[in-house]
C-alpha cells in the first residue's frame, strides 16, 4: 500500500481511492479476476467443442450472446452521450457526474463489442471481414458505428482527464512515467486550456452522432429483417430511448456505490440524484409509449405470424418475463420515483436496479421469440441458456466492474480540476448568462408617449 | 523516473500510432469499396457509408493531434513540468 506522496490536496478525498486504495479493493480484485479466469477456460471449452455446449439450436440460432451484446451497447449509452449533452446544454450539475458516466461507456463497449465474436463458432472467421467483408451488411455497419463510438468514447473520456492526470504526476503518485506519458506536458497555461476547451467542443458535437448512430444501427440487424417482431420501423428509435434509459440507470447505481464507498457525500449530493432520477422517470413514460406503439401496430394488424409472436410474449412460453419487463421498466419506476417520499436514494437504487434487469429482459423478448416462432410451419422452438452462456454473462460484468476499478484506482472517478473550476466560477459564469438571457429591465418613464 | 527524452519519443509514437491505425481502418473500409465494384454488390450503399466512416475516424485523430501538438506548444518556455 502506497503512502500519500504529497500534502493533504484540497480535494483529497477524490484522490483518495487512488493514493490509499484499502487491502479490500486487492480482495475485490482478486476475486474478479478468478471468476474472469474460469469465464476463460470456459469460453475455450466452447471453441473447442462447438456452439454444441451453448443452449443455442435451430431455430433459435441467436441467444444469451446476442441479448448481451445489445444490453451491454445499450448501457454504453450513459456515459458520452449523456455526458456530451450535460456539457453542450452548460448543465453546472454535470461537474461531479461527467467522467464516471463516460468511463462506464469505453469499459461496456469494449465488453459489448466482444460479445459477437463470442457468438461465432470459429472466431478465427473475423479475420474473414478484413478482405470479403461486405459493406452493405447492417453487421459490418455495426463494426464500423461501434469501433468509431468506441474511439470517440475513448477519447472524449482521455482528453479531460489531462490536467487531473498532471495533478497526480505532481504529486509523485507512482506510477510517475504513467502520469508524465499521460499528462502531454499540462501545465493549466491560458493556451493549453484553449486547446482543451477547443477539441471538448469539437468533441461534443462529433460524439452525440455517432452515439445516436450506434444503437439505431444495432436495431436495424433485426429491423432489415422481415421476422414478425423485428421488422418494425421504429426500431432505431425505440432502441435509442432503451439505451439512453438503461444508461441513466447504470450511471445513478454506480454513483450510489460509489458515493458509499468512497464517502464522496460532499460531491455527489442528493440534488445530483434528484435531477437524474427525474430524467429516469422521463425515460421510463418514453420507453412505455415506445413500447405501448411498437406492439398495438402489430396487434391491430393481426397478421397471423406477427400475431404467434405478439401471443407468445403476452401470453404464452415469455409472458412471465414479458410481464416482469414491463413492472421493471415502468410500474415500479413511476411508483417509487413519481413521489418524492419514495424519491430518496434507496429508492433510486430499487428503481435503477429495476430498470436495468427490465432493460435486459426487453432484449431477451425482443431476440427470443422472433426466432422461437419462424415462419416455416415447424414446431415452436425453445432455448434454455447454459451454464456456459450464464458463465460468459457472469464473466462480462466481471470484467466490467474490474475494469471500473482499475480506472478508479489510476485515475479520478471525478474530475478534480472540473469541481475546482466549478467552485472558481460557476456562480459567476451562471450569473452572466441568466442576465444574458433574462429580458432587459423596462426603462423608466420619463415622459409623454407621444415621442415614443 | 523515465527519461523525459524517451517520453517525448514515446508520445510522438502515440500520435503516429494513432495516424497508422485509422488510416489502417480506412484503407480497409476502401478494400471493402473495391471489392463491392469487384463483384458489382451494391458498391453505392458501400460508397455512402464510408463517406461518413472515414472522416469521422479523420476527424477524431485530428482532434487529437491538435490537442497533443497543442498542449506542447502552449507550455511555458523554460518550465519544467
Amino acid at each position: 500500500m502506497e503512502k500519500a506522496p504529497a500534502a493533504p490536496h484540497p480535494e483529497y478525498d477524490l484522490l483518495r481511492p487512488i493514493e490509499n486504495p484499502g487491502k479490500s479493493f486487492y480482495y475485490i480484485v482478486a476475486v474478479l479476476l478468478a471468476i474472469i479466469l474460469y469465464t476463460g477456460y470456459v469460453y475455450i471449452r466452447q471453441v473447442y467443442y462447438g456452439l454444441g455446449v451453448t443452449g443455442m439450436a435451430q431455430p433459435v440460432t441467436w441467444g444469451f450472446y446476442i441479448i448481451n451484446f445489445v444490453f451491454f451497447i445499450g448501457i454504453s449509452h450513459a456515459g458520452t452521450l449523456i455526458s456530451a449533452i450535460l456539457r453542450l446544454s452548460k448543465a453546472e450539475w454535470r461537474r461531479p457526474i461527467t467522467r464516471m458516466a463516460e468511463v462506464i461507456t469505453a469499459i461496456v463497449l469494449a465488453i459489448g463489442g466482444l460479445h459477437p465474436i463470442i457468438d461465432l463458432g470459429r472466431p478465427d472467421r473475423m479475420t474473414h471481414l478484413f478482405y470479403n467483408g461486405r459493406l452493405q451488411s447492417p453487421l459490418l455497419w455495426d463494426i464500423v458505428s461501434i469501433t468509431a463510438y468506441f474511439t470517440a468514447s475513448t477519447v472524449y473520456l482521455y482528453i479531460p482527464m489531462i490536467p487531473d492526470i498532471a495533478i497526480l504526476r505532481d504529486r509523485g503518485v507512482k506510477p510517475r512515467w504513467l502520469y508524465e506519458f499521460l499528462s502531454w506536458s499540462w501545465q493549466g497555461t491560458e493556451q493549453q486550456h484553449k486547446v482543451l476547451d477547443r477539441a471538448m467542443n469539437i468533441l461534443m458535437v462529433v460524439v452525440i452522432p455517432i452515439a445516436v448512430s450506434v444503437h439505431t444501427i444495432i436495431s436495424y440487424i433485426f429491423a432489415m429483417t422481415v421476422q414478425p417482431g423485428w421488422h418494425s420501423t421504429i426500431f432505431g428509435p425505440y432502441f435509442v430511448v432503451g439505451a439512453i434509459f438503461s444508461g441513466i440507470a447504470a450511471i445513478l447505481v454506480l454513483m450510489i456505490v460509489f458515493r458509499k464507498v468512497f464517502h464522496l457525500e460532499r460531491y455527489l449530493k442528493l440534488i445530483h440524484f434528484n435531477y437524474l432520477s427525474v430524467l429516469l422517470l422521463i425515460m421510463s413514460l418514453l420507453w412505455f409509449y415506445f413500447t405501448f406503439s411498437e406492439y398495438l401496430t402489430g396487434f391491430y394488424g393481426h397478421e397471423p405470424n406477427e400475431m404467434r409472436v405478439f401471443m407468445y410474449k403476452f401470453s404464452g412460453a415469455f409472458a412471465p418475463y414479458f410481464w416482469t419487463m414491463v413492472t421493471c421498466n415502468f410500474l415500479l419506476p413511476l411508483i417509487l420515483l413519481s413521489n418524492r417520499k419514495t424519491r430518496t436514494i434507496p429508492g433510486i437504487l430499487i428503481a435503477s436496479i429495476s430498470v436495468i434487469i427490465g432493460m435486459w429482459l426487453e432484449r431477451l423478448i425482443i431476440v427470443v421469440p422472433s426466432l422461437a416462432n419462424p415462419r416455416l410451419p415447424y414446431p415452436t422452438g425453445i432455448y434454455i441458456p447454459t451454464h456456459t452462456e450464464w458463465m460468459l454473462f457472469l464473466g462480462g460484468v466481471s470484467v466490467f466492474i474490474l475494469g471500473y476499478m482499475m480506472f478508479a484506482r489510476f485515475f479520478p472517478v471525478i474530475s478534480v480540476w472540473e469541481i475546482q473550476e466549478g467552485r472558481h466560477e460557476s456562480a459567476k459564469t451562471v450569473t452572466e448568462r441568466i442576465s444574458s438571457y433574462m429580458p432587459d429591465p423596462q426603462p423608466r418613464y420619463t415622459g409623454s408617449m407621444e415621442n415614443e | 523516473m523515465m527519461n523525459k527524452k524517451l517520453i517525448d519519443r514515446l508520445q510522438i509514437l502515440s500520435i503516429s500510432l494513432i495516424w497508422l491505425l485509422f488510416t489502417g481502418i480506412a484503407v480497409w473500409i476502401l478494400n471493402l469499396i473495391k471489392e463491392s465494384l469487384r463483384l458489382h454488390d451494391a458498391p453505392d450503399a458501400s460508397l455512402g457509408i464510408s463517406l461518413v466512416a472515414i472522416p469521422v475516424f479523420f476527424t477524431l485523430s485530428s482532434v487529437l493531434t491538435y490537442v497533443f501538438i497543442g498542449l506542447r506548444k502552449g507550455r511555458r518556455k523554460g518550465v519544467e513540468s
